[in-house]
């Protein structure tokens, strides 16, 4: 029970915020920072949870300090109640300690949603998605209590792989990925929020239904059948998503997209970690959930807060201006969630891959799905490159660019920078099985990072060395040759004065022409086109919108739209399911 | 007026000038509004410039395409970057046609004839037959080499060099024939009223060689499927108003050489050639095919050893004319009003007013690739349309 | 495949091309070359006063017979500052400014066998980025006012401005030269220019 301690300075956060908003969130980072610290005290592999999802708490918390008053008084606390419950569900020990941590963070994520609203559905659409998986989750939760015989609610061994199917449908939901299916809820919803809001939901709250899942994975019979479902899942949802994020023209669904691509990866891996038939590979695919998911939360809250401070929500809105700080550190966000050296995202792309192929060769017919999702994977981190440059340039180089640091900018400049350094100290918590070297070529022992599969390596990497040669080239060569000298002329338009600019939309519409069957673009707000995958996101609104209708007296009369009563409504439903927790 | 009347709008429309709305063989003092339609541009297209100078088209005119990458949307063909501002009116019959000689000089023999034609309408002027002879010459040669430069166009636009040099190697031959025939190689200052300074005798012995020539190149470029894909089902139109070897191509029996007697074609032996395709392969065809029959109709003209040389007195006519004749491209009119010997008023219709538009209609869902053999195979020429004639 | 293949068609033709500017031209129209003559002239656009020619502003409209005769001499047009530096390689942009079409037929006639110019390494450029000459025809227009002055911009140093015919020099009897005296190099005369007088101006203005 000691560790419930660390919730107290995040429940004092919320209401300092509710008081002052700035306070507010110095208090939140600092509430993070000490749970980061007592994450090391007994260091467990689900302790690692804890480490990503408080390393972006400090960061969004830090830039929050300095954005978002237009949103009004409201985005503090629940920014704060958000992640309260998310601190609630990684301390969490049983079914319903974790429901209540659930709960928490879906309800006051929908005010943060409902806050940016311009239309109405992204919110609504938000709590309907939230509620599915809460059934869902539910309801593994009661199986498991059944299989126990009625006598705990606490995470424990069971003998079934059905609570973890339930569970793991529920968590996917909340990922973005419903089954076989690519739907939109997550970027429409993600992408809706104030940008710190989109940064948590993103990075941290998704990765809470990976922990969910590992949490339960480790605790129930692995099936390789549901291990090839999930990498099928997972393996669709890479493809898809990282196919949208490239057409889609809004800025922040761009990510929202991107978030759901690198949850496939991720998915991708949990499912190997079912089908891998030997201790070392089940290792290596333990390792590499977590270096993904590092790298996926902080690079992704360093792409939205980037895309935050940009101003920006739609490519072609009017943006702030962009200073050579906010540049640097959104490069290399987008840079690691390209998979590119010399970030932890590079790491991250390169492990899984070799995860994939090392199934390909010792996992006998399995090895197909193995080399289909490896490829398939690889093919989606390529269109991941290239939506990512359009993020990066129509969000930092097409705005102006201004001397001096924001506090926005610092913030995305230090994860940038972060994320070198965890590609840097990647050696230090990849463990000691992985670890390797090469003294014949001086690359000293405990240098290389090596994918096994048995005692031999299957292949290797070393990122301090990566990350060495890289600087002393790019600084000789700079120190040899200096700026290049360029020269710019004006552009010949067939004698016309030059109109036209290089938009967003035509950046992608290669793609979009090419798999127009695919895709099947439809108009979304301010004409701008999004992807609409299929019938399956028009029946969502549509029902989304009968529902409101519905509910449109209830509303009224009770709920009226006023923050204070989801607040009350939040808390009862907070204090209620705490109450049953400690009762039972 | 001989062969223009006013009446109700009937038959086939050619065009509007300043004052008046022309049908086949009527004109109209309302004039008819054409509708060109306005390009809608949807989010994920964008306006391809092309033009007004760049490599690839021979005159100043502004192409905006509007794609969204590949297909061509719409395309709006802009002719005003070198609208040029000729001024006639007030000015004798002589002086008006050094400046109408130089609308288009490519087809300056097809305007100033059909220029003078509308004079002598005008001025009820008697021409004797054998100038009459000699300026269908003019025009049919003139009509040789422009269809030779537009399927020189087309196989440039297919990349086939050797065509393309043995094209222009004839091309020239055939403008040092006109040279030596009447001493300017652009037919200026030859015609006159009742007049012509261009000799007729051995014109056609000297072009057989060039006709020769062509039928091999023709026939080469029949052969060859890489030319003939690049052409069939491009560019298909079906403009039921268009004009020229565009109209005959797409199976509209439109040619003023049949439909008006301003020059005596019908004792010539012509008959207008149809095909029905309506695509660029078809406006190839109809060019290569008439180069071979305006040789033929060369041929039928006996020269006659002297032109009587007839003065006018035209100094206290008046009147006012028009006419119409088909220029290579299609059909050109000249509408005047002239008193005591000066230009009070001109109108004029260019072929390639009327070929725009068909051309914009054709291009519309056809793609980058298309564009240029569609675009030649119009025979467009800027300068006729680019003009502010007053 | 009754003929073959067009390379052998090409080769079976043999040398077209003529012996220009090693030789006199071989068939040049009368009424594009230089006229000399003396008395009155009833001149359109003034181009003989005093009994003297001035090519610049002559179109070539036989009104100052029977005083006056062409003589067949092509080398009708004046270079001002010669530019070794295009020796080997020329490269021209051909910009319309208001010309009728026969000034961009007839340039466009130099790449016929006859001439040949590439033999001579002179090219046409597709974009003013590449040119080392740009070749004005036509007169003064308003239009393209901004396209010429955009292209000029457009090319690298060093450059040269070649005016072709009597419109874009004098304006002709259509209305005003395309630029100032001064502001070209090359003046190339004729209505439109022939093709070997075209030649010969661009050999020389090379300093050939």
């Amino acid at each position: 029970m000691i560790s419930w301690l660390f919730l107290a300075p995040f429940a004092v956060s919320v209401a300092v915020s509710i008081w002052n908003r700035k306070a507010g969130y110095v208090a939140l980072a600092v509430s993070s920072a000490i749970i980061l610290a007592g994450s090391f005290i007994h260091f467990d592999y689900i302790d690692s949870f804890v480490v990503i999802a408080s390393l972006v708490w400090i960061f969004s918390s830090w830039f929050s300090v300095s954005y978002g008053e237009k949103y009004g008084r409201w985005l503090a606390p629940m920014f704060g109640s958000t992640i309260f419950g998310m601190v609630v569900i990684l301390l969490s020990r049983n079914y319903l300690e974790f429901l209540a941590g659930w709960e928490t963070m879906s309800i006051s994520s929908y005010v943060l949603i409902a806050m940016n609203r311009k239309n109405d559905y992204p919110p609504f659409v938000f709590m309907a998605f939230s509620e599915l998986s809460t059934v869902l989750i539910v309801a593994g939760a009661i199986y498991s209590f059944y299989l126990t015989g009625g006598t705990t609610i606490a995470f424990t061994k069971v003998d079934s792989v059905i609570p973890l199917v339930l569970f793991t449908l529920g968590a996917l939901v909340k990922m973005g990925m419903v089954p076989f299916m690519i739907s939109e809820w997550l970027p429409i919803a993600h992408g809706n929020a104030p940008a710190n809001g989109s940064a948590i939901l993103s990075a941290t709250m998704t990765l809470m239904g990976v922990f969910g899942i590992v949490r339960l994975m480790l605790l129930s019979p692995l099936s390789q059948v549901f291990g090839v479902i999930v990498i099928a899942i997972g393996v669709l949802s890479v493809i898809f998503a990282s196919l949208f994020a490239y057409v889609s023209e809004h800025a922040k669904m761009l990510a929202g997209f991107s978030t759901i691509e690198n949850n496939g990866a991720i998915l991708a891996a949990i499912g190997f970690y079912m089908i891998a038939q030997t201790a070392i590979l089940r290792d290596f695919s333990l390792v590499v959930i977590v270096i993904f998911s590092l790298s996926h939360s902080l690079s992704k809250t360093g792409l939205f807060l980037g895309i935050g401070a940009s101003g920006k929500e739609h490519f072609l809105d009017e943006g702030l201006s962009s200073s050579r700080f906010s540049r640097i550190g959104e490069v290399l966000s987008t840079a690691s969630l390209s998979g590119l050296f010399p970030t932890i995202g590079g790491l991250g792309t390169w492990m899984i891959l070799e995860m994939f192929f090392m199934g390909a060769s010792f996992l006998g017919y399995l090895g197909i799905v193995s080399i289909i999702a490896g490829s398939l994977i690889a093919i989606g981190e390529g269109f991941a490159t290239a939506a990512m440059m359009k993020a990066f340039v129509f969000t930092q180089l097409r705005n102006g660019k201004a001397r001096g640091m924001k506090n926005e900018h610092a913030v995305v400049f230090s994860i940038g920078v972060i994320l070198i350094l965890l590609f840097i100290l990647s050696p230090l918590f990849v463990g000691p099985e992985f670890l390797g070297g090469l003294p014949s070529v001086f690359v000293f022992n405990g240098f290389t990072i090596q994918s096994r599969f048995a005692a031999a390596d299957f292949g290797l990497v070393s990122p301090d060395y990566v990350f060495g040669l890289l600087a002393v080239f790019s600084l000789a060569t700079y120190a040899i040759f200096r700026k290049p000298d360029t020269r710019s002329v004006p552009v010949w338009r067939g004698g016309r004065e030059f109109t036209e600019d290089y938009t967003p939309y035509a950046f992608s519409n290669n793609i979009r022409l090419m798999l127009k069957k695919i895709l099947r673009p439809g108009i979304g707000e301010r004409s701008q086109y999004m992807a609409i995958s299929d019938g399956f996101w028009a029946f969502m609104i549509i029902l989304t919108r009968s529902y409101r209708k519905v509910a449109k007296g209830f509303t009224l009369g009770f709920m009226n739209s006023s923050i204070r009563w989801y607040m009350i409504y939040m808390i009862l439903a907070f204090m209620i399911v705490l109450l049953l927790a400690i009762l039972i | 007026m001989y062969w223009y009347e006013e009446g109700k709008p009937d038959g086939r429309f050619i065009g509007n000038t300043k004052k008046y709305s022309i049908y086949g063989s009527h004109y109209n003092s309302t004039i008819e509004v054409v509708h060109e339609k306005p390009p809608e541009r949807k989010p994920e297209e964008f306006i391809f410039a092309y033009g007004p100078s760049t490599g690839g088209l021979m005159e100043s005119v502004g192409l905006d395409i509007l794609t969204p990458g590949e297909k061509i949307t719409s395309i709006s063909v802009d002719p005003t970057y070198k609208l040029r501002k000729i001024k006639v009116t007030g000015m004798g019959i002589q002086d008006a046609l050094l400046r109408i000689e130089r609308i288009n000089g490519f087809h300056s023999a097809s305007h100033a004839i059909c220029f003078l034609r509308a004079v002598e309408d005008a001025l009820q002027i008697e021409v004797p037959e054998e100038v009459q002879f000699n300026r269908i010459a003019q025009i049919e040669a003139e009509r040789i080499r422009s269809h030779l430069l537009v399927i020189q166009k087309l196989a440039e636009s297919a990349g086939f060099g050797v065509p393309v040099n043995q094209l222009s190697m004839i091309r020239e031959k055939v403008s040092r024939i006109i040279g030596t025939q009447c001493g300017h190689r652009y037919f200026f200052a030859v015609n006159e009223i009742g007049k012509s300074r261009f000799m007729i005798d051995k014109l056609q012995e000297k072009l057989l060689e060039v006709i020769g020539e062509f039928r091999m190149i023709s026939e080469g470029l029949m052969e060859s499927k890489l030319f003939l894909n690049r052409l069939q089902n491009n560019g298909i139109n079906r403009d039921p108003e268009s004009t020229g070897p565009a109209a005959r191509g797409a199976g509209i029996r439109h040619d003023a050489r049949n439909e008006l007697p301003v020059l005596p074609y019908e004792q010539l032996d012509y008959f207008p050639i149809v095909r029905d395709e309506g695509d660029a392969f078809s406006r190839f065809m109809i060019r290569s095919d008439e180069i071979f029959q305006s040789y033929d109709i060369i041929k039928n003209i006996h020269a006659s050893k002297s032109i009587e040389r007839l003065d006018y007195d035209l100094q206290k006519m008046g009147g006012t004319g028009m006419a119409r004749i088909e220029s290579p491209s299609g059909d050109l009119f000249y509408s005047v009003e002239i008193e005591k010997g000066n230009v009070v008023d001109i109108g004029m219709i260019s072929p390639s007013w009327r070929n725009v538009l068909s051309f914009r209609r054709s291009m519309e869902g056809n793609i980058f690739t298309d564009f240029h053999f569609n675009w030649e195979s119009f025979g467009i020429w800027i300068s006729e349309l680019g003009v502010d004639l007053s | 495949m009754k003929n073959g293949i067009w390379f052998l068609k090409g080769v079976r033709k043999g040398v077209k091309t003529e012996k220009f500017p090693r030789s006199e031209p071989v068939e040049i129209a009368r009424w594009s070359t230089e006229i000399t003559g003396s008395g009155e002239a009833n001149c359109p656009t003034d181009a003989i006063t005093n009994g003297k020619w001035d090519m610049t502003k002559c179109i070539f409209c036989r009104r100052c017979l029977p005083g006056y005769e062409p003589t067949g001499k092509h080398e009708i047009f004046t270079v001002g500052e010669k530019m070794h530096q295009f020796r080997k390689s020329f490269f021209i942009y051909p910009l319309d400014s208001g010309a009728c079409g026969a000034c961009n037929t007839e340039l466009h006639a130099l790449t016929a066998p006859q001439y040949d110019m590439h033999r001579l390494g002179i090219f046409f450029t597709n974009t003013p980025r590449h040119a080392d000459a740009i070749a004005v025809m036509g007169v003064w227009t308003e239009g393209m006012e901004e396209p010429l002055k955009r292209a000029y911009d457009a090319m690298s140093d060093p450059k040269m401005i070649i005016l072709m015919g009597a419109c874009a020099i004098s304006g002709g009897i259509i209305g005003e030269g395309a630029l100032k005296s001064g502001e070209y190099n090359v003046a190339i005369a004729g209505c439109p220019p022939n093709p070997y007088t075209i030649l010969a101006a661009l050999i020389r203005a090379r300093g050939d």
